[in-house]
């Protein structure tokens, strides 16, 4: 008959627990009006810190069924409930203290401060059970959060090998780390949103206070799916507006397993979806174009006096470290203003002389690049007399020698380049040979043409 | 708080553009007196210089806005070449081979698609109308391309096709404005506008975003398409004529020598500097900044403008003929610029709006005589890149604002006397190559009318994610602060089409 009222006194704890909050900081802060000799607020004070300790013991009573009956683990709750027994104990012992005295000298004012943080904290601490832990820091800049510690790192994407997908576990190894990575911030054992858990199998199904989220082999009447392809305006639109909208890849996934039968037990191949819905998570290897190693950055100052001199400078990307050089405004660029590059020379990946008036000498000077990955050398007098040097370049991948005076064989002395991927010699005397000759690199001559045709001619 | 002040400095600016010389000479009436009275009064300082330039902290982008920055990440693309054509082509003629619609050619076209459609000019019950062209599969990716087109049969292997593409206006000028600013309404900046904005430009000899059009016209929606909108109006894009003088008064005016224009420049210039001295606002800066800017100018735009100088096969190649205006001559000197180091540049060609009203707007004949003009110089550009090396870091796109019905136009509900199909929004085709596009992909189907799409179907804003991202912009991130909230390019939709990106 009465086994309801234990767990009801529990589900009291969140209206309870903002006694004693009130109720001691009021207290404290009369502690802090009174002066030295003064008595004035004496009775308030004691009889604050009397009914401020009860409620926090009630607080803490409460507190403890609700643990009891709700649910929660003792890792969680562990420091809320010593720290609220504590704060309830202070509060009785500053009440002792104050039948004492008279008056209120500064380590009594100390020990008020004291009960004062221990009241935040345990108040906070009870705040992060019921809101999460990350309740505070979400809404922070990201600077700060940073700053803080709190990288919030989401949830690693979903990645799936393009051979022998279909023999993946189909809930374990894609539908839980679709769930993790777009539903468990709202969704887990600490923060249950709408008392929904589904970090796993056996707690999903035991679905939320609507009832069960998956009709096994039904998606449509089945919210874990219908309710992701509502429009989004509508107030039961999953996951909510404002958040990270999961991709319709994804989407289709969780139909694919519930029309399936939404068992633990299935593999991917079984379901009837394609390769097309699964290429977004195929694990591709991405193969950076500029080179992987690390570089410390130029420094401002030697960026800015590039600039000052008339290149074209700037890095790859914002992050990155790479730089790119250019001297499309700097024509009169010639083998002596080398010294302006030296600054940077680790950092330059692509560099672009087009035009400029370097000769055959600047290859022992590009050299010096150890990361360089594209060289423009078009118009310029190199003649590809000492082309090989460019060997010293190992990350090199686009070499550009348009309107050069380079033949056929020069460029064929840079076959056994490491790292050379295109060359390109248009408009130079090796397009004019008449069979190249094949090389480990694309060499572009050009030479397009497009033959006249009769219905160039005819207007209709 | 910045935001605050941006709303702020946004009211100033517009109260100041109200002011009128009127309000002036009202002012003076009550002010100029007071003011007099001042000094006589008190003698007391009225404000003055605060030592202008200690407290300011310049970046490289308040002196020069076209100075260069580095993307978010590593873009393919370094450059775009925008081909327009204005007045949307018929896809069913050039890439949309659809074999059924030619049984029921002549034929009532079913309800069913009619049912709660609006069309711009078909009224009632239309005929369908087949394909207007021969139709044959090229290159190694066998490309569906029609005999309007036999030099770009070539080159298809280059190319990435999009063949659903979708958009939600159905008339020229809110359609232009759509597929260029992101919004069929006006106010928006344009695609170019946006990635000079974000990126800057790398020759600064040259304008950054630089618009060259042909057929006679320009884009029904006008400038517009080629404005800043509420971006600063240093990154609208400057329209460079073809023929004649490259940009309208950059030439010397006659009896103006070269030496007297630079000294002219340098005193305003110091004029400027005092200027700045004594007030520190840096718009100053920017202003000396573009007179230097205009000045180098000067000599380097005649000479990238100027296709005389090319070899006679590249001539050949384009089908070039220096001093008329054409498509041809924007496609090579779109290459030129490119190659000098400009970001964006953008061509309009006109005459592409095929109703079958006449001749020139017939499905059979006008639109043969526009495919000729445009197909060898784009087949051309491609391959000009490409044997530059131009092709790795540039990228170029084609298309129109929509497509077309494949329904044979009834103008008022009467029969014409030229074949012509009517505005269609619902399925067209366009093309991309160059810069981190995958080689010979295609990507979208259209029902056997190619009236819709039933599959991979993208939208405008889906593309301008796409091209964005090729720049190395995350669409989502790109934004700009007016009237109290960021902006972007692709409002709140957009999604990058992966299956064209190498």
């Amino acid at each position: 008959m009465i086994d309801f009222i234990l767990p009801l006194f529990g589900r009291f704890h969140p209206i309870l627990v903002h006694l004693p909050i009130g109720i001691l900081a009021f207290g404290i802060i009369l502690v802090f009006l009174s002066g030295k000799d003064e008595s004035k607020h004496f009775s308030s004070i004691k009889i604050a810190f009397l009914l401020g300790g009860i409620a926090a013991v009630l607080s803490s009573i409460s507190g403890f069924l609700q643990y009891q009956y709700e649910g929660y683990t003792w890792e969680t709750v562990q420091f809320h409930f010593i720290l609220g027994w504590c704060t309830a104990l202070t509060a009785f012992w500053l009440f002792y203290e104050t039948n004492k005295l008279n008056s209120f000298p500064s380590y009594f004012k100390i020990k008020s401060a004291g009960l004062f943080g221990l009241l935040l904290f345990t108040g906070h601490l009870g705040g992060n059970i019921t809101h999460g832990e990350e309740y505070l820091i979400e809404v922070l800049p990201s600077e700060i959060q940073g700053a803080l510690g709190y990288e919030l790192e989401p949830e690693k994407q979903l990645i799936i090998p393009e051979q022998g997908w279909e023999e993946l576990a189909y809930f374990e190894q894609v539908v839980q780390p679709i769930l993790n990575q777009n539903c468990k911030s709202c969704h887990n054992p600490k923060n249950k949103k709408g008392d929904l858990d589904l970090t796993s199998y056996q707690v999903l199904m035991e679905g939320g206070e609507d009832g069960t989220v998956m009709t096994a082999g039904n998606a449509k009447s089945s919210p874990l799916f219908s309710r992701l392809i509502l429009p989004k305006e509508d107030e039961d639109h999953m996951p909510p507006k404002e958040k990270k909208q999961p991709l319709k890849e994804e989407i289709e996934l969780i139909k694919a397993w519930i029309d399936l039968g939404g068992t633990t037990d299935s593999k991917l191949g079984e379901a009837k979806i394609t390769t097309e819905t699964l290429e977004p998570f195929f694990y591709k290897e991405v193969k950076p174009f500029y080179p992987v190693t690390e570089v410390e950055a130029a420094s401002e100052s030697s960026i800015s006096d590039l600039k000052e001199a008339g290149f074209f400078a700037e890095t790859v990307a914002e992050e990155s470290n790479w730089l790119m050089i250019s001297c499309i405004n700097f024509q009169s660029f010639s083998d002596s203003d080398w010294f302006n590059l030296k600054p940077v020379q680790n950092q330059i990946v692509y560099l672009d002389l087009t035009g400029t008036q370097v000769s055959n000498q600047i290859l022992d000077s590009l050299g010096t690049l150890p990361n360089l990955t594209v060289l423009k050398l078009n118009e310029t007098a190199i003649d590809g007399s000492s082309l090989e040097k460019l060997e010293a370049n190992k990350q090199l991948k686009h070499l550009y020698l348009n309107k050069t005076k380079i033949d056929i064989g020069r460029i064929g002395s840079l076959n056994n380049h490491p790292s050379l991927e295109k060359v390109f010699a248009f408009d130079t005397p090796a397009a004019e040979t008449e069979n190249p000759g094949k090389f480990s690199f694309y060499l572009e001559i050009g030479k397009y043409q497009l033959p006249a045709l009769p219905t160039d001619t005819i207007v209709y | 708080m910045k935001q605050v002040e941006k709303l702020i400095q946004e009211l100033n600016q517009q109260k100041l553009e109200r002011q009128t010389r009127r309000h002036f000479l009202m002012d003076c009436v009550s002010k100029m007196g007071g003011l007099a009275l001042a000094p006589l009064m008190f003698g007391c300082d009225l404000g003055g210089s605060k030592s202008g330039s200690s407290g300011l902290n310049l970046s490289e982008r308040d002196l020069n806005p076209l100075a260069p920055l580095p993307p978010p990440f590593a873009g393919k693309a370094k450059s775009i070449i925008y081909l327009h054509m204005a007045g949307a082509p018929s896809q069913l003629e050039l890439f949309d081979f659809k074999p059924e619609l030619a049984k029921y050619h002549n034929q009532p076209c079913p309800e069913s698609l009619l049912e709660g459609r609006k069309f711009a000019f078909i009224r009632g019950v239309p005929n369908l109308l087949g394909p207007q062209a021969n139709f044959a599969q090229h290159g190694e990716s066998g490309a569906w391309v029609s005999d309007f087109l036999p030099h770009f049969s070539k080159v298809v292997d280059e190319v990435a096709f999009l063949k659903a593409v979708h958009t939600d206006q159905f008339n020229h000028g809110p359609a232009q404005l759509f597929m260029q600013t992101g919004s069929p309404r006006l106010g928006r900046p344009s695609l170019g506008s946006w990635v000079t904005y974000g990126l800057g430009t790398e020759n600064q000899n040259l304008p950054g975003f630089v618009v060259l059009t042909s057929g006679g016209k320009t884009p029904d929606a006008g400038k517009s398409v080629w404005g800043s909108g509420f971006l600063p109006s240093v990154y609208q894009g400057v329209q460079c004529r073809s023929k004649g003088d490259p940009v309208l008064y950059l030439k010397d005016p006659d009896g103006m020598s070269r030496d007297m224009k630079k000294n002219l420049v340098t005193a305003i210039n110091d004029v400027n500097k005092e200027e700045f001295n004594a007030y520190g606002d840096p718009e100053i800066l920017a202003r000396i900044n573009q007179y230097e800017m205009a000045y180098r100018m000067q000599i380097e735009v005649p000479e990238v403008m100027n296709i005389n100088e090319e070899p006679e096969y590249i001539h050949e190649l384009y089908g070039t003929k220096p001093g008329a205006e054409s498509f041809a001559n924007n496609c090579l000197l779109a290459r030129k610029l490119v190659e000098k180091g400009v970001r964006f540049v953008q061509l309009y060609d006109w005459g592409w709006d095929t109703h079958g009203t006449d001749h020139d707007g017939s499905i059979d004949m006008g639109l043969r005589n526009k495919c000729r003009e445009i197909d060898r110089p784009m087949s051309a550009l491609l391959l000009d890149l490409k044997q530059r090396g131009l092709l790795e870091d540039t990228l170029v796109v084609w298309g129109g604002e929509f497509g077309r019905t494949p329904m044979q136009e009834n103008r008022e509900g009467k029969t014409q006397s030229f074949l012509g199909r009517d505005h269609h929004g619902d399925a067209f085709t366009m093309w991309m190559a160059g810069g981190g596009i995958k080689k010979g992909a295609s990507y979208g189907i259209t029902d056997d009318f190619g009236f819709s799409g039933i599959g991979e179907q993208v939208s405008v804003h889906d593309i301008h994610a796409t091209i964005l991202h090729l720049m190395g912009f995350d669409h989502e991130k790109f934004t700009y602060d007016f009237q109290g909230r960021p902006f972007r390019l692709t409002d709140v939709e957009g999604e990058l089409i992966r299956k064209i990106v190498a």
